[in-house]
């Protein structure tokens, strides 16, 4: 762990002197990519998502909970143990769960299911952490979620209506900004492109360098509520999982950036 | 779940008796799935009113035989002043304008020059060369209390009928874009 703090202390001071470089505007992907390479050659060609990535590698593979138990074992669609490439094919239904679940809720219930943990006990930041490692494992893959299933198509049709969904004091709803306003700006970043650009849906999880705070979808959708003061869906909830499946059927074929980087 | 289940059935009614069609868009399934994101979530989720569940219908695009009763229906709803006037203070406005918890207006217009201003709506420099004739009071007004009522189903929201500003606090708002002596007409709009 020490070498990690020193590793981290390093990032923090680049990622410091990224943010007082000029911000003029630019594609936010290319953008992104830029402040990658600058801060990889700052840290020396470490990035914080690697940190966080290591960090889930170990939480994945130490013996914990009541069961004293890895969640080596744990199924993400291609068998126990096969983790390469499945942050592309998720959400998607399971067997043993009888859910349609995503990253973060399949995380999850390996947890509970695997380690015998209770709910309560699942801390939000390991359950990132594990999901940056196995997404650092699905770089470069396609994304090729589609609903087959019968359950999955329920809730891909679900996660539709759901995200054209106008409601609250401020009228929201994820449409009127994601594909009526398609990069306008009300404030740093564009309004992105959801259902049109594969690249959106396809960098998550992500590291938010302007931020320092490593999100998943879950995350983010949380937040798209939080910004208009609408009370965000719980974690590992169903409609968090229809709309993510949803996005990432739309995002079919897109290449992976994982974990991602993004302002 | 019960408790979910009547203000949805109220709403239905509501839209009933208003005679607009269409004004369901949350069906049962729908509703269960929202319920599973929480009681918060689900509370003012499920609480849709008929415009939204117009808006949600039609992905935010009505169609021609919707769009006249819908706009009809959106300027009744529009509530003035107890004293008429459709300006106010616009130091007051001022504040609202500039404050992302209230009026954030500078977040999707340009024109403030106290905020850099965004461009998810139109730009509003200078806004207070329309004049403050009657009509250009009302119009701007109207806009902030009821946008659906010009723009149906756009982004902006709807101030007045969502309960974000009260009809005295929007004519202030009204009186910062209008006024010739406003910071907003005197002084050069900050943009990015
Ligand atoms: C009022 C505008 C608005 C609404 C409504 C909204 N979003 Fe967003 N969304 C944004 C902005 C602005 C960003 C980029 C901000 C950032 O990343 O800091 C964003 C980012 C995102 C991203 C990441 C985009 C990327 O390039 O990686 C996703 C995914 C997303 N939103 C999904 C949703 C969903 C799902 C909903 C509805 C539940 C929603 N949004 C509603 C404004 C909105
Ligand atoms: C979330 C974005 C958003 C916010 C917040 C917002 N507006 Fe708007 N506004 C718009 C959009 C978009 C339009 C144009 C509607 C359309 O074309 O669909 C608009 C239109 C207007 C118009 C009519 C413009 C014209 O040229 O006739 C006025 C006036 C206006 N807004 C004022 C305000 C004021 C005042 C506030 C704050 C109290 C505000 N807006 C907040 C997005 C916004």
């Amino acid at each position: 762990m020490g070498r990690f703090w020193r590793l981290a202390g390093v990032i923090l001071l680049a990622l410091v002197g990224l943010l007082a470089l000029a911000q003029e505007e630019v594609d936010p992907f290319e953008e992104a990519q830029k402040q990658k390479q600058q801060l990889l050659e700052l840290s020396g060609g470490i990035l914080p998502t690697d940190l966080i990535a290591a960090q889930g590698e170990e939480l994945f593979k130490a013996k914990r909970g009541p069961k004293n138990a890895s969640l080596e074992a744990c199924d993400f669609g291609r068998g126990p143990g096969r983790l390469e490439g499945v942050v592309g094919r998720l959400p998607r239904y399971f067997f043993d769960t009888r859910k349609v679940e995503d990253l973060d809720s399949r995380i999850r219930s390996c947890m509970i299911n695997l380690q015998g943990l209770r709910p309560d006990q699942i801390r939000r930041n390991e359950v990132v952490a594990i999901a940056f490692y196995i997404a650092s494992l699905s770089n470069g893959q396609p994304m090729t979620v589609r609903p087959l299933m019968p359950q999955e198509k329920r809730l891909y049709e679900l996660g539709e209506k759901l995200f054209y969904l106008r409601a609250g004091p401020r009228d929201m709803g994820c449409a009127s900004c994601h594909v009526t306003y398609v990069g306008r700006r009300a404030g740093v970043l564009p309004y992105s492109d959801i259902l049109g650009d594969k690249r959106v849906a396809s960098h998550w999880p992500a590291f938010r360098y302007s931020n320092d705070q490593a999100w998943t979808m879950a995350d983010r959708i949380r937040a798209c509520y939080s910004n208009l003061s609408m009370p965000a869906p719980d974690f590992y909830s169903e409609p968090i999982i229809a709309l993510t499946l949803f996005m990432n059927a739309k995002a079919y074929g897109g290449k992976m950036d994982l974990p991602g980087f993004i302002r | 779940m019960r408790r979910f289940y009547l203000p949805a059935l109220l709403l239905l009614l509501l839209g009933l008796a208003q005679g607009q069609t269409g004004t369901t868009y949350i069906t049962p399934e729908l509703q269960r799935l929202i319920q599973a994101g929480g009681q918060n979530y689900a509370s003012v989720l499920l609480r849709q009113d008929p415009a939204q569940a117009l808006c949600s219908t039609h992905r935010n695009r009505l169609p021609a035989e919707v769009l006249g009763p819908f706009i009809e229906e959106q300027r009744k709803n529009i509530k003035y002043p107890a004293d008429g006037k459709l300006m106010g203070d616009w130091k007051q406005g001022e504040a609202i304008f500039n404050t992302l918890a209230r009026g954030n207006c500078f977040s999707c217009h340009v024109g403030s020059p106290l905020n850099i201003g965004g461009n998810v709506g139109p730009s509003l420099e200078k806004y207070g060369q329309r004049g403050t004739s009657e009509a250009v009071q009302r119009y701007t007004y109207e806009v902030i209390y009821n946008t659906w009522a010009y723009f149906p189903c756009t982004v902006m929201y709807r101030f007045g009928v969502g309960g974000l500003l009260k009809p005295e606090e929007i004519a202030h708002v009204v009186a910062y874009l209008l006024d010739p002596n406003s910071d907003f007409n005197t002084k050069p709009a900050l943009k990015r």
